[in-house]
């Protein structure tokens, strides 16, 4: 596949930021395994950026460097302008960053929490209540601000923790999964915390699976795989390999479906259960195929998209390595 | 570092042991022990006798701390070995490491809750220090002193616990090997020590003079004379020799000096005294000629602090070259007075101990990290 070949090669080069994430060359083993085989990724202040790939493509490991936890092995890493490893302190001030599986303090109140965090980021003693009560306004945990945080539910946590990260209103943000165990609501709510953050100035960096969220939170996409970055894009602007979507296809008579795909020259899977599959270009020409189907009397009963446009290309790149 | 920043730590760590377990239980279980136990001591000095009266307090006293001290030995790794790894593994550590507290402040932090869960436990220890005082006979000194040693000792053993939790990965390990350096410091320099003495063993002539009161010359009268007396002077004095094994105990006392137990009895201020016929007065060293009342003295042993600490300034001293006349030798003995104190070393080697723990936990919670423990997720 020609298209995907041009995707895998070297990323698009990347002007230096000045301030966000600018990290280039990024390597790091563990041991005989080398998690990080030369990373690139660039996040611009005012812009999601979504780091996706499959598991154990490095991305935690990727934020573990990003967020001064790790050295790294070689390669440059700036964040706000600051090296994590020579400046941790700097970029700690400036940069938030929260995990995929992190635990909260067992007897610690949700308000106690957060004071404790804004305490250990040094903010004025004075400010410290009230950067709590505004985070748990902002995650809509104010009735559970002085219930012990082992009885929050797992989305309730997952909430805490991102405000957690929030605390010192950094303006470098990295999340690893932020999304996992959200309800659809709070999915949204992320979002446009996300984007409201994004568009106050800051640069945030979101690892996650669930990749039809990122299609709609995301102004860039990295996509990383077996320790390498494979491609760096702007979601507006997803290469011709991603606009090639799958479509699935179910009608009352498959028998008479099938004759009319291969009528009009479209490949198409073998029926199951699920319905015929289809590789269609852009929405105008699945606009073309369904009028044309109709046209030709097949019952079709349901005409939609398989998975996002991030998705196929997720797909894409890494069907291509495994 | 800042002091803010470790009180932060410190804080939050101590409010969240309080709330966590079983504190209210365990505290009064603690009591309760106490109380027993100092009680016993205080019904089986009822029959020690009048001399035992006027410090029947000291004696109580020290029987205490020493109990203290081995329950608190019991419970300080409990408290600390978990603390660093513990925390991994709840997966609270890291998003901790990337606030602006550094490696020091966290260290600090972890080390001051800990030893301060472990002050609790001394603090409920006051009333029962009041009840020996009301039974006299215990310096307001020596509380001090005890108090203070006693914090300091288990200060070590909180940061070794703390450094060995930041050390490994599991806490499990962690635990069992801080209870293995309570016992290397409790029974081990103990065995090390009786093992080391053994191996110092040598063997010495010494040469002694005995009187002779009969010779050929000088027959003894015969059996049936009813006189069993000897003449009133020998006729000579002969030199004899004979070859004594002795233990060179004085080479390898260090062993027994970073021994909790040692340092506290050592440390603790001793005042001996003795019971005369016009009743208990202060210790007089003893002169040359003095018969040593010494049956008379709590010299005899019965604090049981005092006691460890003259048995280990014993240990210390080298041995008395004597003439062979035990009499003599013995005055030599006192007149050497207790030896030098062994808890300076002890001490010291506790304070190393404590303070390579800590720099130890706060190079491994430093982060950016260049290499993990083995099995180790960062966060």
């Amino acid at each position: 596949m020609t298209t995907t070949d041009s995707l895998a090669a070297a990323p698009a080069p990347t002007p230096p930021v000045t301030g966000g994430i600018d990290a280039r060359g990024v390597r790091r083993r563990f041991g005989s395994v080398e998690a990080v085989r030369g990373m690139d990724l660039a996040a611009h202040p005012g812009r999601v950026t979504a780091l996706v790939g499959p598991n154990g493509a490095g991305k935690t490991t990727l934020l573990l460097i990003l967020a001064t936890l790790l050295v790294p092995d070689d390669g440059s890493v700036r964040i706000a302008g600051y090296d994590p490893v020579t400046q941790p302190e700097e970029v700690r001030q400036r940069m938030g960053w929260s995990p995929d599986v992190f635990g909260l303090y067992e007897g610690l109140t949700s308000r106690e929490y957060l004071e404790f965090f804004a305490a250990a980021y040094r903010l004025p003693a004075g400010d410290r209540a009230t950067r709590a009560r505004e985070l748990l306004a902002l995650a809509r945990l104010e009735e559970y601000a002085d219930q012990p945080v082992h009885v929050l539910s797992r989305g309730q946590k997952q909430r805490l923790g991102l405000m957690r990260a929030l605390v010192h209103r950094p303006e470098v943000l990295l999340l690893d999964e932020p999304a996992a165990g959200l309800d659809p609501r709070s999915r949204v709510e992320l979002r446009e915390l996300l984007r409201g953050l994004a568009a106050d100035g800051a640069a945030v960096l979101v690892s996650s699976h669930v990749l039809s969220d990122l299609e709609e939170l995301a102004d860039d996409v990295v996509f990383v795989d077996h320790g390498h970055t494979v491609g760096h894009h702007s979601v507006s602007n997803l290469p011709r390999a991603v606009a090639l979507r799958q479509w699935r296809l179910r009608s009352l008579d498959d028998a008479l479906l099938i004759a009319a795909l291969t009528r009009l020259g479209i490949a198409h899977s073998p029926p199951g259960p699920a319905g015929v599959d289809v590789q269609v270009g852009l929405d105008t020409e699945a606009a073309g195929l369904l009028a044309a189907l109709v046209r030709d009397d097949v019952p079709v009963v349901s005409f939609q998209p398989v998975g996002g446009a991030l998705e196929q290309t997720f797909l894409e790149l890494t069907e291509e390595r495994s | 570092m800042t002091l803010d920043g470790v009180r932060t730590v410190a804080r939050q760590e101590f409010m969240q042991r309080i709330r966590k377990g079983r504190w209210r239980w365990l505290l009064a279980a603690w009591f309760v022990i106490l109380v027993a136990i100092t009680a016993l001591v205080r019904l089986a000095l009822r029959e020690a006798g009048q001399e035992v009266a006027p410090y029947r307090g000291s004696v109580m006293y020290g029987g205490l701390m020493i109990l203290v001290l081995s329950l608190s030995l019991l419970v300080v790794p409990a408290l600390a070995a978990q603390s660093v790894n513990g925390d991994r593994e709840r997966g609270v550590l890291a998003t901790l490491q990337v606030t602006r507290l550094s490696a020091v402040e966290i260290a600090l932090g972890k080390f001051a809750a800990a030893w301060g869960t472990t002050m609790v436990f001394l603090l409920l220890t006051a009333p029962l220090v009041l009840w020996c005082v009301a039974e006299g006979g215990v310096d307001l000194a020596s509380i001090a002193v005890v108090t203070l040693v006693m914090a300091i000792l288990l200060a070590t053993v909180c940061a070794v616990a703390l450094a060995l939790s930041a050390l490994l990965a599991r806490s499990t390990t962690s635990s069992v090997l801080s209870y293995l350096s309570v016992f290397v410091l409790t029974l081990g320099t103990l065995i090390g020590f009786g093992l080391a003495t053994a191996m110092t063993q040598e063997s010495v002539t010494r040469s002694f003079r005995h009187p002779v009161y009969y010779d050929e010359a000088h027959p003894p009268p015969p059996p049936s004379e009813s006189s069993r007396e000897l003449p009133p002077t020998p006729l000579r004095f002969e030199e004899g020799t004979y070859i004594e094994t002795r233990s060179r105990t004085d080479r390898v006392w260090w062993l027994l000096a970073p021994n909790p137990f040692v340092v506290l009895a050592d440390a603790a201020p001793y005042r001996p005294r003795c019971y005369t016929p016009e009743g208990w007065t202060a210790y007089q060293p003893l002169q040359p000629g003095d018969v040593p009342p010494r049956h008379q003295c709590d010299d005899s042993g019965i604090d049981p602090l005092g006691a460890i600490g003259r048995s280990v300034r014993e240990l210390r001293k080298a041995p008395v070259s004597d003439s062979g006349d035990g009499r003599i030798a013995e005055y030599a003995d006192r007149e050497q007075g207790r030896g030098a104190p062994v808890w300076p070393t002890g001490l010291a080697i506790n304070l190393a101990l404590g303070a390579g723990a800590l720099v130890l936990a706060t190079r491994r919670l430093r982060t950016p990290a260049h290499t993990l423990p083995r099995g180790q997720r960062v966060a």
